[in-house]
């Protein structure tokens, strides 16, 4: 039971612009091209970024590369700054043209999230690592080489890891690979023939950074004990225990010839040590965020810092002769001794989607983000409807509040600071909730109900040529006749809370290659209701109906009649049926209230049926615009025995 | 009418002289006044209930609450609390030192109270002490939600402010007071490192046992680092997303009464039942908690074993129940309607097995370890 079972696989899209120039959430590597002046930038909104490092630059953005699906973790540039390798909590590992800016490969031997990968310059190799505690190696010129008919690869992998693995690293020449894991030790292994050299212990916790020096002699690791350790290889024995940091130490950065350290981590604070004298070091500065990684400028006098949030500033070092003046370093948390307190550039970064409520009507989303700024959404045409700026989150809420009861029909998800929205068929059916396409705003005509989650996949489906989308008349049926979603949208594939099969955008389904992988790909239950337009399953409320006890005779025996009805009829209808099967003398027996036909009785009475007869649940008197779920919800306020009484009014 | 199966049990048969036998053993000069030991008449199977409510009865301050409730409630309607304050009253009045007296209008009323016990099957100790308590807790709150009700009713149109609703005591009641405890959980996400915690309260912790171990072990396994990972990721909101984290349970508060339940049922997928685990597991006379939170009310508490309800036999439903206590300095066992005096030096028999090999043991199940601050 349980593992060998397939996953599920649900539908998920985002929410977002066409062209997002700015980060939307924390930065969790850098890596630079000094040759063509261009800093390449991992997100955890899953999209890597590059950007002009030229003085005077205006606007810095080159462009994105989009293909993840979660957190870019790590990225690694290589071949000369040909390609990009990026590691993804998506659980890939991606191979892109990095110039150009395209996905080329995406390799998926890993099980979890992918954290960290290490780079040997010498040998074109890169290793992968993270979370299902696998360390793969690979061979980039074989990677880039790959296409999709010869997509196979071999790689050697380094097992011997207990723990998830959060750090690598790899010397140039490629003699020396080194992982950082929960497990507190490092492991050392030669990568050329994947032998386990050994294991330092010495850390008090995980272990988050590690550099190796050229040699493969030294190594200095920084952890989330606060400490930075650096390791003999040869003699195995850590050397030396830096204490600057007050906090959890993640990013760590060595000059060339492996004289300093430059560090950051959870205090905020880029501080450059000299490593054979850990008591010469200068706070080089205060972020505002915990930093996550740190990278040279072309010339190695500045440095370039990403922390949790999306902005990326570029800081001058001091002189690295300077560092023995006890000028900057004479109690390393004061951070009014730091060496610069203005950044020579910044990335400005744009804000992450912290908060979020999904309305009443199960269509709308009211966000609120990391600068306060509070926004209106639309579900079901995947679009942002209104920035309301800088307002009250809670009051807007409350404001936007209507008596209406729709079942949840997706989830929502903001892990990479915009809005992902899930359809699947697990806990959430996203075919659950039908509602008038009237109330919906989507038509002007009357008894027309329509299934939010039916709509939305045709929309995101309508450009995905499916063989079998031909109605009987031989005619192409496409989209929903109501709205289409944005075409830039992106669309996600996926198990159901696991790993992503395919991305691709609205727009793009129509083509050859997409078409057959959706083919492969889209599950029969979207299938039937995007491609062959097959109308979801109803939703059937039980409730009796009894006369009120206003009107009832002492005699009259009370016959409970339990009736059944689609959950979202109005009152109105039930009023009908009262006036016409049980005021107007017809039978009850086996009645059942408007199910599904909508068994209006226009050609009946003048007066409306609401005017003759009215409705009451727990002695409140029901407005006949409402629906039976929105009372069972709101008034009857249980799943069991939910019953409604009548009170005629006019005979 | 014991249904119970013969446990082999190597106590002499001594019946109807039993009695006399216990004051002997005792001894006239050393027999506490105003104690009395009296068996409890097994109604089939009602074993589970008996070593229990024996349990509960020498727990000194749950003793003096619920004949202080008796005392006080003198014409309620029936409930099982007014049933068990019965008992204890019968008990704590009787004439004769020893004996034994048939609950039977607290079985009666329990078979009503809980479909599940309505019946002749062996229940689980543990699952009617978690029952009885949390049931008791809730008959003294209905009744002080009752009285208050009573008193704004009749001081409504008097300078009272009445807005309809029944305020909800927040206010812990005696059950509270003797046996809840506080847990903290905290949880640190491996991404961002943050921490976060949240306190549960307990009436009873549940512990896995391990073999050759002792109950300071147990507690400490109780507290071990757990890492949330693979599919069982922590939702961290400080990363909007699913992330590795640390996460471990901690003594906030230690109750007065520290209950303690060894979870020796242990379901196996193979044979498609509870197995019982009889590991040898050491509980000492005397316990200190060392997994306790920082910032811990009260984490010196020294506390005394003062009863231990003992499951004898193979599996959860079949065997029997009997408890020791500890009275007055010394130590009795109590079988349904039979009481002895025991050497403290007997209380080893009840650790457990260091074997492996399945066989029937009489095996200590539920602990209670009472404070030495208890006032009383």
């Amino acid at each position: 039971m349980g593992t060998t079972m397939r996953k599920k696989t649900q539908v998920s899209f985002v929410i977002r612009d066409e062209e997002e120039r700015r980060h939307k959430n924390g930065v969790s590597s850098l890596q630079l091209d000094p040759v063509q002046g261009r800093l390449y930038s991992a997100g955890r909104d899953g999209i890597i970024r590059v950007w002009s490092t030229g003085n005077g630059v205006q606007d810095r953005y080159i462009q994105s590369m989009e293909h993840h699906t979660d957190w870019v973790n790590d990225i690694v540039l290589c071949c000369g700054g040909k390609n990009l390798i990026s590691a993804s909590s998506d659980t890939t590992v991606k191979v892109w043209n990095a110039p150009k800016g395209f996905c080329m490969s995406t390799l998926r031997t890993h099980k979890d999230y992918v954290r960290t990968l290490a780079y040997a310059k010498d040998k074109e190799q890169v290793a992968s690592a993270g979370l299902d505690r696998a360390i793969f190696l690979w061979d980039v010129n074989t990677l880039t080489a790959l296409t999709a008919s010869n997509n196979t690869v071999t790689t050697s992998s380094l097992v011997g890891n207990k723990e998830s693995i959060y750090s690598l690293a790899m010397n140039p020449p490629g003699t020396i690979l080194v992982s950082g894991s929960t497990e507190k030790v490092l492991r050392v292994w030669d990568p050329r023939n994947c032998s386990r050299l050994m294991k330092l212990k010495g850390h008090a916790d995980n272990v988050k950074a590690l550099v190796v020096s050229r040699d493969g002699s030294q190594c200095v690791s920084g952890s989330s004990d606060g400490t930075i350790k650096l390791w003999s290889l040869s003699q195995q024995r850590c050397v030396s225990t830096i204490r600057v940091h007050s906090e959890a130490v993640w990013a760590l950065l060595a000059t060339e010839n492996f004289t300093h350290i430059i560090s950051g981590g959870r205090d905020r604070l880029v501080i450059i040590t000299e490593l054979r004298n850990p008591d010469n070091f200068v706070i080089v500065c205060e972020e505002t965020a915990p930093i996550l990684k740190l990278c040279f400028t072309a010339d190695q006098q500045g440095v370039w810092v990403s922390t949790s949030e999306s902005d990326i500033r570029c800081w001058k070092l001091p002189p690295r002769n300077s560092l023995s003046s006890d000028m900057y370093n004479q109690n390393s948390y004061n951070t009014t001794n730091v060496y610069q307190t203005q950044p020579i550039h910044h990335i400005p970064g744009g804000p992450a989607i912290k908060h979020y409520t999904v309305l009443n009507d199960k269509r709308h989303i009211l966000t609120k983000d990391t600068a306060n700024n509070v926004a209106l959404y639309d579900v079901l045409k995947a679009c942002k409807v209104e920035d309301l700026g800088e307002v009250d989150y809670d009051e807007e809420a409350k404001k936007r509040f209507k008596m209406v009861y729709v079942p949840n029909w997706f989830n929502v998800d903001l892990k990479t600071g915009m809005l992902t929205i899930h359809l699947g068929q697990d806990e959430t059916d996203c075919l659950s909730a039908w509602v008038s396409a009237k109330e919906a705003g989507l038509t002007t005509e009357n008894d027309q109900k329509v299934n939010f989650g039916a709509l939305l996949l045709q929309a995101l489906l309508e450009h995905w040529n499916h063989p079998s989308r031909m109605n009987e008349a031989g005619q192409k049926v496409i989209g929903n006749n109501f709205f289409s979603v944005p075409l830039h949208t992106p669309l996600i594939f996926s198990e159901v809370g696991g790993r992503t099969l395919y991305r691709l955008s609205v727009g793009d389904a129509g083509g050859e290659t997409e078409g057959n992988l959706l083919n492969e790909t889209v599950p029969s239950w979207v299938v039937d209701v995007a491609v062959e337009m097959a109308p979801p399953k109803l939703n059937k409320l039980p409730f009796y109906l009894l006369s009120h006890s206003s009107c009832q005779s002492k005699q009259d025996r009370q016959k409970k009649d339990r009736l059944v009805a689609n959950d979202f009829i109005q009152c109105r209808k039930v009023a009908e049926h009262v006036v016409e099967k049980i005021v107007g003398g017809g039978d009850v027996n086996g009645a059942s209230a408007g199910s599904g036909k909508g068994s209006a009785n226009e050609d009946s009475g003048n007066d409306a049926p609401e005017e003759r007869v009215e409705l009451l649940c727990c002695d409140q008197v029901l407005d006949p615009n409402m629906d039976l779920r929105t009372v069972r919800h709101f008034i009857w306020k249980s799943n069991v025995e939910f019953t409604l009484h009548y009170r005629v009014l006019k005979q | 009418m014991s249904i119970c199966q013969d446990l082999g049990l190597n106590f002499q048969q001594r019946m109807g002289a039993n009695i006399s036998q216990l004051e002997r053993d005792i001894g006239s000069e050393q027999f506490p006044p105003n104690e009395h030991y009296f068996g409890l008449v097994n109604f089939g199977n009602t074993c589970y209930s008996n070593s229990v409510l024996q349990a509960l009865y020498f727990c000194r301050p749950f003793r003096e609450k619920v004949l202080e409730y008796k005392a006080k409630n003198k014409r309620t309607k029936e409930t099982l609390l007014t049933c068990l304050a019965d008992l204890f009253y019968s008990i704590a009045t009787q004439k004769k030192k020893v004996g034994s007296i048939a609950p039977k209008k607290f079985i009666a009323r329990l078979r009503k109270e809980k479909e599940e016990f309505d019946n002749y099957m062996q229940q689980d100790a543990h699952e009617f002490l978690n029952f009885l308590i949390n049931h008791i807790n809730e008959i003294i709150l209905a009744e002080r939600n009752q009285s208050t009700l009573k008193l704004q009713k009749n001081t409504s149109g008097e300078n009272v402010t009445c807005n309809g609703t029944v305020p909800q005591s927040a206010e812990p009641t005696w059950v509270h007071e003797i046996f809840q405890g506080t847990l903290t959980s905290e949880t640190r996400c491996l991404n961002c490192e943050t921490v976060s915690s949240k306190d549960e309260h307990f009436f009873d912790l549940q512990v896995d046992v391990g073999q050759n171990t002792s109950i300071t072990h147990c507690l400490k396994c109780f507290s071990d680092t757990e890492t949330l990972c693979n599919d069982n990721k922590f939702k961290c909101d400080n990363c909007s997303s699913y992330q590795e984290a640390q996460k471990r349970m901690r003594v906030k508060k230690l109750p007065l009464i520290l209950a303690l339940h060894l979870k020796r049922f242990k379901y196996m997928e193979q044979y498609n039942r509870h197995i019982k685990v009889s590991h040898r597991v050491v509980f000492p006379l005397e316990l200190r908690l060392f997994n306790t939170s920082d910032d811990a009310v009260n984490p010196d508490r020294l506390y005394d074993l003062v009863a231990v309800v003992v499951h004898c036999g193979s599996g959860p439903n079949r065997g029997h129940y009997i408890s020791i206590v500890k009275s007055h300095g010394f130590w009795l066992l109590f079988d349904d309607d039979m009481v002895d005096k025991i050497d403290a030096s007997a209380i080893e028999d009840f650790y457990g097995l260091t074997s492996d090999i399945q066989k029937s043991s009489e095996t200590g199940y539920i602990l209670f370890y009472q404070s030495r601050d208890a006032s009383c």
